[in-house]
């Protein structure tokens, strides 16, 4: 059993901990690309964990939050010429700008209402995107987003060398953290779950739980933006499946894997589940059958997912 | 191939090995000199039973090449990956080809969004990417580089080609209905292209969403146009269900039901009551073995290597990408990009459908396209088509490099 003092240092410096993981993370993975895969979705997971295991709030509109960053990352670089780092900026105000708009609409309803409110409002910006071919390429997506060369001053990167292209990106998730980490731990984050455990009580304490929420809504949106952007940068394009709703699902099924509410959680269910999707499809075309049995065994003996039931077990 | 091992175990010889016991002959241990062919499509998906084809016919193509000594005793093996018709997985299993398993060259796709993705990605580190599948952007700018090449006919060529034949033979009244995305609209314009020089009447140009079940109302509308021709520009399983409800609805008794592509396995699956009189174009089909001996070699091989059937339309250009390849980098003597696209570029070659030809300033290649009609009662079970035309390979019937924004 490990020390308390331990634990207790582990909670606190989370975000040390989890920035010396990052650096040392593509050492053990099979190869970059798949790491830089894990921490986009990770982050992607993370943004929609903000909501779902911070708020209690179940999305099933987050593809457009990711797939509008992306495509606002790469709008930017294509069409405005602006450089990637400003693009990046572009790319989570978008997120959270899609995310104001549609969580204008979403965050009068809950549970049920809220998922399909937010559904139908994602598809409403798919097939926006799908049907704008002058603007966005529509069904063959958006092309030709080439970030070769990055100047840093008398820094010089390859961002096609994937170690470089991990780095880049880490130093994104990286910084993404530190900012959630710190969201987290301030009133807010206490008052969002506050309206989570107990909504009629937070509303006699006085919090104002449609702001709280429309708030997390928003903030959640820009995290999702940034994944949304990386991804962009890391495939060169954006297919327009990315704002289709089965990306919605596959950020809830990540979410589900790693352990809603927890901070880690989202990257390990991330990188669980494309580690398993990868190296299954490599010996049989059948791989879909044993990621689905995997997900249903996780979901009926780990039911607060894979991080959450270590955490469980060490408490205990 | 000889099999050398390291003497210690890594993590990627197990892989390997549980690859090879898996599905035998697709992945094979890796040497540091074998000249690798990432090869992505779609196994999973609709698409899966064309993707297999193309993989047992790029498989013909490594065991030639190795069977006739390689390249200088360097032989060749095909990496082949599951994109699942999915842009952002072909690329993320690109990206893996290249920087993981080091690819020599990329071939394959069976999307006009799945190859351009792979082309973006291929082309941002230089390595030679063969297209296997429709589309016109991939040979036009700002999506072509010098490393693109398109193996496939265009939809500008085939819609061309089937329209240049069907106006002439079956009249000029045409009603168009298409699948309302990329692939609809491409062809559409491709027959309207061609139709207007020779005075076609379009009689009404109607849409349905992708993945349509019902044309039941759509039906009846088109029969009181009384047109000559209706134009299907749809594809798969959207093709097999607004066939079979046209013939069960009657229209064929007045009008010439044409495809722009009319898919081999397509037509296996639906049966041959369904499809029966309707004309397409496709780039293959094995029936030109009687007068095409490069069709017929590669027929005999594949019939060899599979109980006997035969190769697809799309199975055979699995072949023809790979072999491409090959072929260029023997006579480069080398596998390195620049000297292969040297190699390439202008080449005419004989691999499978007559004589051939990769044109200079896009690396398209200009080929012949055939134009096939559905029959019953046919020898075997393989015998569905009859080529009832060819056009013959001809680089006027492609978008100009001009067009295409080639300088």
């Amino acid at each position: 059993m490990l020390p308390p003092d331990l634990v207790a240092g582990c909670k606190q410096h989370r975000v040390l901990l989890a920035i010396a993981f990052l650096v040392v993370f593509p050492l053990l993975m099979p190869f970059k690309a798949i790491a830089v895969n894990i921490l986009i979705y990770g982050l992607f997971a993370l943004g929609f964990n903000m909501l779902f295991g911070t708020l209690g709030l179940l999305s099933f509109g987050h593809a457009a939050l990711f797939g509008g960053g992306a495509y606002a990352c790469g709008l930017a670089m294509l069409r405005l010429g602006l450089p990637w780092w400003a693009a990046i900026l572009c790319a989570v105000v978008a997120g959270m700008a899609l995310a104001a708009s549609i969580g204008a609409f979403a965050i009068r309803t809950r549970g049920i209402y809220f998922a399909m409110v937010t559904l139908a409002l994602a598809q409403c910006v798919y097939f926006i995107f799908y049907q704008w071919v002058s603007l966005t390429g529509g069904e063959n997506g958006l092309r030709g987003i080439t970030l070769t060369d990055i100047d840093l001053g008398p820094i010089h990167l390859n961002f096609v060398d994937p170690l470089t292209r991990y780095y880049v990106v880490a130093f994104w998730v990286a910084l993404a953290l530190i900012v959630l980490s710190r969201i987290l731990a301030s009133p807010f984050g206490a008052a969002m779950e506050a309206v989570r455990e107990n909504e009629a009580r937070a509303r006699a304490c006085g919090y104002d739980v449609r702001a709280t929420r429309y708030l997390a809504f928003i903030l959640s949106g820009g995290f999702c933006g940034l994944a949304g952007a990386l991804q962009a940068l890391h495939l060169s394009i954006v297919p327009i499946e990315t704002l289709f709703y089965t990306t919605s699902g596959l950020v809830v099924m990540m979410a589900l894997l790693g352990g809603m509410g927890t901070f880690f959680g989202p990257f390990v269910g991330a990188g669980v589940f494309l580690l398993l999707e990868n190296l299954v499809s490599l010996w049989t075309v059948h791989w879909q059958i044993f990621v689905g049995a995997s997900f249903i065994a996780c979901v009926l003996f780990f039911p607060r997912g894979i991080w959450g039931t270590i955490l469980l077990g060490r408490a205990r | 191939m000889e099999t050398t091992k390291k003497a210690a175990v890594t993590r990627r010889a197990i892989l390997a090995a549980g690859s090879v016991l898996a599905m035998p002959g697709i992945l094979r241990a890796q040497t540091a000199d074998t000249i690798k062919i990432g090869f992505p499509v779609p196994l999973t998906g609709p698409y899966g039973t064309e993707a297999k084809d193309q993989v047992a016919c790029a498989q013909i193509a490594i065991a030639e090449f190795n069977a006739a000594g390689g390249l200088g005793g360097r032989m060749a093996e095909l990496l082949v990956r599951d994109d699942r018709l999915d842009p952002g997985e072909a690329a993320t299993r690109t990206i893996e080809l290249i920087e993981k398993d080091h690819a020599n060259f990329i071939v394959g796709s069976l999307s006009a969004a799945v190859q351009l993705a792979v082309n973006n990605v291929a082309k941002q580190r230089g390595i030679i990417y063969n297209s296997i599948s429709q589309s016109d952007q991939i040979a036009a700018l700002p999506d072509w580089s010098k490393t693109t090449f398109h193996e496939a006919m265009t939809p500008h060529l085939t819609a061309g080609a089937v329209g240049r034949y069907a106006f002439s033979h079956y009249g000029k009244k045409v009603v168009f209905l298409q699948a309302d995305y990329a692939y609809g609209h491409e062809m559409v314009d491709g027959f309207k292209a061609v139709g207007q020089s020779m005075g076609i009447e379009v009689l009404a140009d109607l849409r349905h969403p992708l993945g349509a079940t019902d044309f039941s109302t759509l039906l009846p509308r088109i029969q009181s146009l009384k047109p000559d021709i209706l134009v299907l520009a749809n594809f798969g399983r959207d093709q097999q269900i607004s066939i079979k409800q046209a013939t069960d609805f009657g229209l064929k008794k007045t009008t010439k039901i044409v495809a722009p592509i009319l898919l081999y396995t397509s037509r296996i699956a639906a049966g041959e009551k369904a499809f029966e009189g309707v004309v397409g174009g496709s780039s293959y089909y094995w029936g030109i073995e009687a007068t095409t001996p490069s069709a017929k070699a590669l027929n005999d091989k594949y019939r060899a290597a599979n109980e006997g059937r035969v190769p697809s339309d799309y199975g055979a250009l699995g072949y023809a990408g790979v072999r491409s390849l090959l072929d260029a980098a023997k006579r480069a003597g080398s596998v390195e990009t620049d000297k292969v696209i040297a190699a390439l570029e202008g080449a005419k070659y004989d691999s499978y459908k007559g004589p051939q030809e990769f044109r200079a300033c896009d690396h398209q290649s200009v080929q012949s396209v055939l134009i096939i009609e559905s029959k019953s009662g046919g020898s075997s079970p393989y015998d569905v088509f009859n080529v009832i035309g060819t056009e013959a390979a001809n680089a006027d019937n492609l978008l100009s490099c001009k067009d295409e924004g080639h300088v």
